[in-house]
């Protein structure tokens, strides 16, 4: 037995334990990404590099045996920065997104990549749940959006964008046409009411997602209908009213309130409001200057003076968004200023200090070399960009499927299990923090269970090891050396020809998106 | 196996060498040797019939830069790219021959098949720099203007090479002297070969009787080819840079020709040869030197020779002469008198550090293994001398084997192993022959084998020769070479002295440690350590090259200063420019200001100015050198020797690169000096071996000493005018207009204009200094 410190806590451990094990034995966590149980220690990644006091060196947790008396610090600035400089060099060569750069386009975030999977399964009911995680009233979006996300499409640079609007229209269409149109579960009743002023998109969709988290919500607007924008200023022949109807009909099915013909203000004093609500939403459109300061409220160049994260006035318990904080009269833009306001609001109100909606981390590619995004098309169909019969018309249900069936997968297959994207986010690195050539994207997929992509591979080699532990006669292997070595299968074979029976095996043990299980069907 | 493929050769490779898994790199080797690379059906073929499995197969032939998986030309043309070669033009002789050859950019082949070129890390023969190995003939000093002139040399040569004769060895009776040329590998590139020829045709043509010896390296690069005559008093002549021709004048100078017939027909052709010369044999008055001459004397009077002991006196393989010179009485020594407590004592008196770079205690390491209970054990002989810049090891390995076979069974006596390897660099063919004869040698003598001298004592042998990685100099890494494996070094503890070789304690140590040991216990722990500094006892050898007069081999006591050693032992920089740096201990090392010229030459305080003692290059460098190249040029060499496990390494010594090569380049913006800086230091700090833990050193020094360079790169100037994208090249109204330069423009940028003052289009200028060398008036400008 030996006993050492860590963070001066005492432990004692088994002769050959190394400092990883003694860390796990205090509860202290250490991020490891080359690590398995199992296999030997490459000490190949170093983010679980610890400081030895004794020494003042830097070393590996992982594969450093613990010594009598040995004195490890793995809380302190040199430590954090050392794995922060791993973390930013392993990114600095990493070909991979973690989320598509339509999802990154999407003024709402929403997981659009997913989506497009679930109507290429011809799975309706979780499309449109996943799209009604970030987007309240996507068949009226369907319609009017002017879709960022087709902009930032990489099938741009093969041929043409995917049709997202269209698809996601699609999915909003058939659930609202559907006897049971989707309505999510929401959190019981918390006892705390909120206030809208405003039944504009950005109104409408704020309620909705206070809604699902258990607050009692009152719009007030104004006019005779709801609908705001959406309803006055946009033309039916774009927007029919029956659409506009159904879709706030979904939020009205959650217990959502109105008052009309009530302006804040003028019928109503922000001051009461704020009195008998625990808190207050602004959401009424273009506002000047003179009126933001008769409610007490300070004034930006542009509307509403509010905090970019957390969308918080001057007065505490009032928020303010839409197109009373900003320029731009796009529709996504306040619904999704909606959505994220009801998170600043629900963290407000749980007594937590608003910091807004948790931004995940994320990496791109950049720009995508020629023959990178020929190799992008492994996965996807061959079909062109598909038109619906008319301008006015949706996709058909054969278009849908092969428009969903053109989509490149740019996000990571592991967006949640990837270490490298956990730790980047715990540690809060820059992705970008240093620049240069970079491995290209590049993916192989003759295997029938996963996907390899080379260019997300961190060289950490548990894979080459597992595959020679569980003797496949081919198996992986290193090809080169430094900064070009690259997990590879022996004599130019493909992957399927590599793991033969260890591929799943392989595809947990990958600690990034490199080897990943296909997700042929839903995530 | 395709029809052109031999399918036997892969069998019989097999059944000579087996097939367990740790045989894959001598098989590997041996396959290419036949074929001239890895044709992979052949690899696919072995590792049916063998326990090789294709991973490792491919994992190991792509870890090695000596292998190929693609055909080669018929000849491969090594350009090395080593410091010395680099400060002196190698960048411009490697696309010299990619023009000169037509191949085309991408390939390394030429359209006939005839050359391949490659770049090489470093062949060691700094002092003939820049230097190129075609087959295996090694050829110094090129231009961009001289590579058709080698090329062409090198085909002629291949044609007579067949033609030459065998010599009889001269009768040891009235022998009338013995004359010395050395044949290290400089020697040999120098022209020594040649002239060894020519001698023996002159003894033969004049039936003059002496013995033509070859000798080691003599350590006078700078005058090689040296030939020396001893006459039997003792009195001896030395000759510097003598040429074939002169063979014949000089031995004729010193010696009495045999018989009458061929004194009066040596007579007559003298007389024909002095009426040509026109003279009493001045051609080689020119070549003769002597010891006492200042240059010589300051060359050889400040060195103290110990691992280099009878240099130049003694034939590297001949065994009784190395016996007749005290040789393997340490060994005797240690076998009947010496118990491993005493021998291990004594090493710790001498204070000898290991001379590999780290400089960790020789007694404390001999002592981990001695103390290691195992009934295995092993001692190896690190000769992976990888360090551009540094040639010590080779020239000790040519030049003394029996010596470093000795130390290394003085340590295998102590250690308890009885088996030894000596894993060797691939580029260092003739170190790797020498050797393997004196091992030989030693064997059929009894000094290896069993029972060596007559007791209790047995030790085997072997030659392992590296595939061109420089990470193997890595003691951990090199054990997995040995072993078969990829050269990746592991994380220590448990060091070889723990767990080497197949999990058993290893003794691992520097060619040169060894050299020193017999001297060490003939002479006394307390001798040795009577010389050199405080805390680095003894001598250092030294591979002095880059602008100095005096380049060479030199062997020092420790605590020398920089300055004593650049200019009395070098002879200064030559020329007009001044001294401004010295790069010490290669890409792990740093570049000392002439600033700090004072500081001495020993561990610590190498260490504390920013350098490492390192194996022990000395690259010199004056105010043409510009330091950020330097910087960039070792960085550029780290970072493709990065064996590519860790991340701090592989990916932190590429971003560095790009740093570099953007400063370079004229891109350099505001920050990235300090960027560079700080990710050098986190990389310093955090890489798992020493080559991470290192490289970053030439960036750090030069940042620290020579900023200001950096800031005129940023600024978009190179002030030593050496960074290609940041220069132009001008002509000057010092122009006469010879047209030389246009004459050899390789890129037709100059229009020839005779008379006339010239132009150089900045356009298709690709800035190989042709012009510049061949002005006869200086007229061309840098700037």
């Amino acid at each position: 037995m030996v006993r050492l410190t860590i963070d001066n806590q005492s432990v004692e451990v088994d002769d050959g334990a190394t400092i990883l094990d003694a860390a796990a034995k205090l509860g202290i966590e250490i991020p490891t990404m080359c690590f398995l149980n199992g296999c030997t220690p490459s000490t190949s990644c170093m983010v679980c590099m610890v400081r030895l006091a004794d020494s003042d060196e830097m070393t590996p947790a992982c594969g450093t045996i613990a010594q009598e008396g040995m004195t490890v610090v793995n809380d302190c600035d040199q430590v954090r920065q050392a794995r922060i400089t791993a973390l930013e060099l392993l990114l600095s060569d990493h070909a991979g997104d973690c989320m598509g750069p339509c999802q990154i386009g999407c003024a709402a975030k929403m997981n659009i990549p997913l989506m497009i999977r679930q109507i290429a399964a011809g799975d309706l009911d979780r499309a449109i749940a996943t799209i009604k995680e970030d987007i309240a009233m996507p068949a009226v979006l369907g319609r009017i959006c002017p879709a960022p996300c087709e902009k930032v499409c990489r099938r741009n640079q093969l041929d043409e964008a995917l049709s997202i609007c269209l698809l996601k229209r699609f999915a909003a269409d058939a659930d609202l046409s559907s006897p049971n149109p989707y309505k999510p579960k929401c959190a019981p009743a918390n006892g705390k009411r909120v206030a809208i002023a405003g039944a504009g998109p950005a109104g409408l969709s704020a309620a909705y997602y206070l809604a699902r988290k258990g607050y009692a919500c009152i719009i007030f607007d104004e006019r005779q209908e709801p609908g705001g924008a959406l309803r006055y200023e946009i033309g039916r022949d774009q927007l029919p009213g029956d659409v506009l109807d159904s879709e706030i009909a979904q939020i009205i099915r959650l217990g959502v309130k109105f008052q009309h013909n009530t302006r804040i203000g003028k019928d109503k004093s922000l001051d009461k409001l704020c009195k008998s609500f625990d808190a207050v939403f602004l959401a009424v459109g273009k506002i000047a200057a003179e009126e933001i300061e008769q409610l007490g409220l300070k004034a930006a160049a542009k509307g509403i003076a509010v905090d970019s994260n957390t969308y918080q006035t001057n007065r505490g318990n009032v928020f303010a968004g839409g197109d009373a904080v900003r320029d731009g009269r796009r529709a996504v833009r306040s619904v999704a200023d909606g959505k994220e306001a009801a998170i600043a609001i629900d963290q407000y109100l749980s007594s937590k200090n608003p910091t807004g909606p948790e931004r995940p981390f994320n990496t791109r590619i950049g720009r995508l070399e020629e023959d990178e995004v020929e190799r992008f098309k492994a996965c996807a169909g061959d079909a062109a960009r598909q038109t619906p019969a008319d301008s006015e018309a949706g996709f058909s249900a054969a278009q849908a499927a092969a428009e969903s069936s053109r989509c490149l997968h740019c996000d990571c297959r592991k967006p949640d299990a990837c270490k490298l994207r956990k730790y980047s986010h715990d540690y809060r690195v820059r992705p970008g923090r240093y620049k240069g050539p970079r491995r290209l994207f590049e993916q192989q997929t003759q295997h029938s269970e996963v996907i390899y992509e080379s260019g997300k591979c961190i060289d950490c080699g548990l894979c080459i090891q597992i595959t020679a532990q569980e003797g496949e006669k081919l198996g992986l292997t290193f090809v080169g050396r430094g900064f070009n070595v690259r997990v590879a299968v022996p004599f130019d074979r493909t992957i399927a020809d590599a793991l033969k029976h260890t591929a799943k095996k392989c595809a947990r043990a990958c600690p990034t998106g490199a080897l990943a299980l296909r997700q042929e069907v839903c995530d | 196996m395709s029809e052109q493929l031999d399918p036997t050769f892969a069998d019989r490779t097999i059944e000579r060498l087996g097939a367990s898994p740790d045989k894959v790199l001598e098989i590997l080797q041996a396959i290419q040797d036949h074929y001239g690379y890895l044709p992979q059906e052949v690899l696919e073929h072995i590792c049916e019939a063998t326990e090789i499995t294709p991973a490792s197969i491919t994992g190991i032939s792509t870890f090695y830069d000596q292998f190929r998986h693609r055909p080669a030309g018929k000849y491969i043309v090594r350009v090395c790219v080593g410091t010395a070669c680099h400060v002196k033009g190698a960048q411009q002789v490697y696309d010299a021959f990619h023009r000169y050859l037509r191949i085309e950019p991408g390939a390394d082949t030429d359209p006939d098949e005839l050359f391949t070129i490659e770049r090489v890390a470093c062949l060691g023969c700094c002092t003939l720099a820049p230097a190129v190995q075609i087959g295996d003939i090694t050829y110094g000093h090129l231009t961009a203007h001289s590579v058709g002139e080698v090329l062409d040399d090198f085909l002629r040569h291949r044609q007579t090479v067949s033609a030459k004769k065998a010599h009889a060895p001269a009768a040891t009776d009235g022998r009338q002297a013995e004359i010395r040329i050395g044949l290290g590998s400089c020697c040999i590139a120098r022209g020594s070969g040649k002239l060894n020829d020519a001698l023996n045709d002159a003894l033969e043509e004049t039936g003059i009787n002496a013995l033509v010896k070859r000798v080691g390296c003599v350590g006078m690069c700078h005058q090689t080819p040296l030939l020396e005559i001893v006459l039997p008093s003792n009195e001896s002549f030395l000759y510097a840079r003598v040429q074939p021709e002169d063979a014949r004048s000089i031995v004729l100078r010193h010696l009495r020709p045999g018989g009458l017939k061929q004194r009066i027909s040596t007579r007559v052709s003298t007389l024909l040869d002095d009426l040509l010369a026109g003279g009493d044999l001045p051609a080689v008055t020119r070549y003769s030197i002597d010891v006492r001459d200042k240059p010589v004397a300051d060359f050889l009077g400040k060195q103290k020779n110990i691992a280099t002991e009878y240099c130049g006196v003694i034939d590297p393989v001949d065994l009784d002469e190395y016996i007749s010179k005290d040789g393997f009485k340490a060994l005797a020594k240690c076998v009947n008198v010496l118990d491993a407590e005493a021998i291990i004592n004594e090493i710790r008196q001498s204070g000898l550090r290991g001379r590999g770079g780290a400089g960790y205690p020789t007694h404390l390491k001999w002592a981990a293994v001695h103390d290691s209970d195992s009934g295995t054990k092993y001692v190896v002989c690190n000769g992976d001398e990888g360090d551009p810049g540094a040639f010590m090891d080779r020239m000790l390995m040519e030049s003394y084997p029996y010596r470093i076979i000795e130390g290394l069974a003085v340590a295998a006596r102590v250690v308890g192993a009885t088996q030894g390897y000596f894993y060797i660099r691939a580029e260092y063919p003739l170190a790797i022959k020498r050797m393997t004869e004196a091992i030989d040698k030693c064997r059929r003598r009894g000094f290896i084998g069993e029972n060596i001298l007559g007791g209790d004592f047995s030790l085997e042998l072997k030659i392992v020769p590296g595939a061109g990685a420089f990470v193997c100099g890595e003691e951990t890494a090199l054990l997995a070479s040995i072993m078969g494996k990829r050269g990746m070094p592991r994380l220590r503890p448990p060091y070889p002295a723990h767990k080497g070789l197949w999990g058993k304690p290893t003794l691992i140590n520097n060619v040169e440690t060894y050299a020193l040991v017999p001297w060490i216990i003939r002479s006394g722990g307390e001798t040795f350590a009577r010389l050199g500094a405080e805390a680095s006892k003894g001598t250092k050898v030294f591979a002095l090259a880059g602008k100095v007069a005096r380049g060479g081999l030199i062997e020092v006591p420790m605590g020398i200063s920089i300055r004593e050693v650049v200019e009395e032992i070098g002879g200064g920089i030559g020329g007009e420019l001044r001294f401004k740096a010295v790069q010490v201990g290669g890409p792990s090392g740093g570049c000392v200001p002439a600033k700090l010229g004072h500081i001495s030459v020993d561990y610590e305080s190498l260490t504390q100015a920013g350098a490492i003692m390192g194996s022990g290059g000395l690259v010199v460098l004056d105010e043409s050198d510009c330091m950020v190249d330097i910087a960039r040029y070792f960085l550029e060499f780290t970072q493709n020797q990065s064996c590519g496990r860790c991340t701090f390494c592989r990916v932190g010594t590429r971003r560095m690169l790009d740093i570099l090569e953007r400063i370079c380049n004229g891109q350099g913006k505001k920050g990235d000096i300090e960027d560079l800086r700080q990710l050098a230091l986190k990389i310093k700090e955090s890489s798992l071996c020493g080559l991470g833990k290192t490289a970053p050193n030439p960036v750090l020094s030069t940042i620290e000493y020579f900023r200001d360079e950096y800031e005129s790169h940023i600024d978009k100037r190179c002030p030593a005018g050496r960074c290609k994208a940041l220069i132009t090249y001008t002509v000057g109204d010092d122009c006469i207009g010879c047209t030389l330069c246009a004459q050899h423009c390789p890129v037709d940028a100059i229009e020839m204009r005779p008379w006339e003052k010239h132009e150089i289009d900045s356009e298709k200028c690709v800035r190989c200094d042709t012009c510049r060398r061949t002005c006869p008036e200086d007229a061309i400008k840098v700037e």
